[in-house]
């Protein structure tokens, strides 16, 4: 980079492959909605005028998971449903995100019952966990916002895995204190 | 004869259509209604109920909770863990830790409302909504990010 920039005449712009790839990504996440309770109606009014989801280049939700790069799972997930989740995520093309937005896909919500998934990340690996019951349709922009900066760090060419925890079980409220 | 001339003149001047177009018509001279969320953030609503947050004495920076243990009894989930010890010679117990499970949480407000504390309640719930975490482990929020809110978390690898 450094031997080659500021050589050109104007208009010519000397990036690397990992910032042109990431930046391409990150602009335009094509998200498969997966709205499977409450969490939905905030994300289908993130995705309205009001707040305008399209401003990050990511308003173009996807009915079929093959055209899809990110998936916001927004809601309960129930034990029916979670094989169905992990199809469709399979589904998708690389490179591929999920967002768990809400407390009931984050850790189950207030459902501790034997039909509830207890978290999303049983299934799925998860990138951006979005707190709230449900999230404001702005802590959903939050949230894309997040993920966003962790796309921004990502490697393309030197294929370094990320860090995602898949199957956590449930944090401890209290350390071990000594 | 009339109601058949009516409808010939409704199809051939589109007046359907143009009722159709003419709400559309009425919405587009306004000005665009978007919030630019990450520039401008809208206000909440008067009673909203954000992430909680502990609170000190306004002037001294005091503690104010006086860890009566009744937020953990009220939660519904069981999501707050506190305790504290008391100093030989002083009345007021000393808090010790404060965790709160944000993952579970369904902002129900319950353990603010319970909270005894006078004049200022030690518990309440905030205006922040901005919450998002990679990992699990970071949405258990300690005595520090009950104190001053929860941080923007930087992604590392």
């Amino acid at each position: 980079m450094g031997l080659i920039d500021q050589r050109f005449s104007d208009n010519i712009i000397t990036t690397n492959v990992d910032k042109i790839l990431n930046w391409a990504r990150q602009s335009s996440l094509w998200p498969m909605g997966f709205g499977l309770a409450c969490c939905a109606m905030e994300m289908m009014a993130a995705s309205a005028s009001r707040f305008d989801i399209s401003r990050f280049g990511a308003e173009v939700f996807r009915a079929s998971p093959r055209q899809a790069d990110l998936m916001i799972v927004s809601g309960t997930v129930t034990k029916k449903m979670a094989p169905v989740l992990r199809r469709l995520y399979d589904q998708m093309p690389e490179p591929k995100w999920v967002i768990s937005m809400g407390s009931c896909s984050n850790a189950g919500g207030p459902f501790p019952t034997y039909s509830v998934l207890q978290g999303v990340d049983k299934v799925v690996p998860v990138d951006v966990y979005i707190s709230g019951c449900p999230p404001r349709p702005e802590a959903l922009l939050y949230g894309l916002m997040r993920l966003q900066d962790k796309i921004r760090k990502e490697n393309t060419v030197l294929r370094r895995p990320r860090v995602i925890k898949v199957g956590e079980s449930e944090p401890v409220l209290v350390e071990d204190r000594g | 004869m009339v109601r058949t001339l009516a409808k010939f003149f409704r199809t051939i001047f589109l007046i359907d259509l143009l009722k159709g177009l003419w709400v559309t018509l009425k919405y587009t001279p306004q000005p665009a209604f978007t919030f630019q969320y990450p520039a401008e953030r809208r206000p909440v609503a008067a009673r909203f109920r954000g992430v909680l947050r502990l609170q000190v004495e306004p002037e001294t920076g005091a503690q104010t909770c006086i860890v009566c243990d009744q937020c953990a009894k009220a939660c519904p989930d069981e999501l707050i863990a506190l305790d504290g010890h008391r100093e030989p010679g002083q009345k007021i117990k000393i808090l010790d830790y404060f965790d709160f499970n944000l993952s579970r949480c369904s902002f129900c407000g319950l353990c603010s409302e319970v909270c005894p504390t006078k004049p200022v309640k030690a518990l309440v719930m905030s205006e922040d909504y901005e919450l998002g975490t990679y990992s699990r482990d970071s949405q258990i929020l300690r005595v520090d990010e009950m104190y001053d809110g929860v941080p923007i978390e930087q992604y590392t690898r």
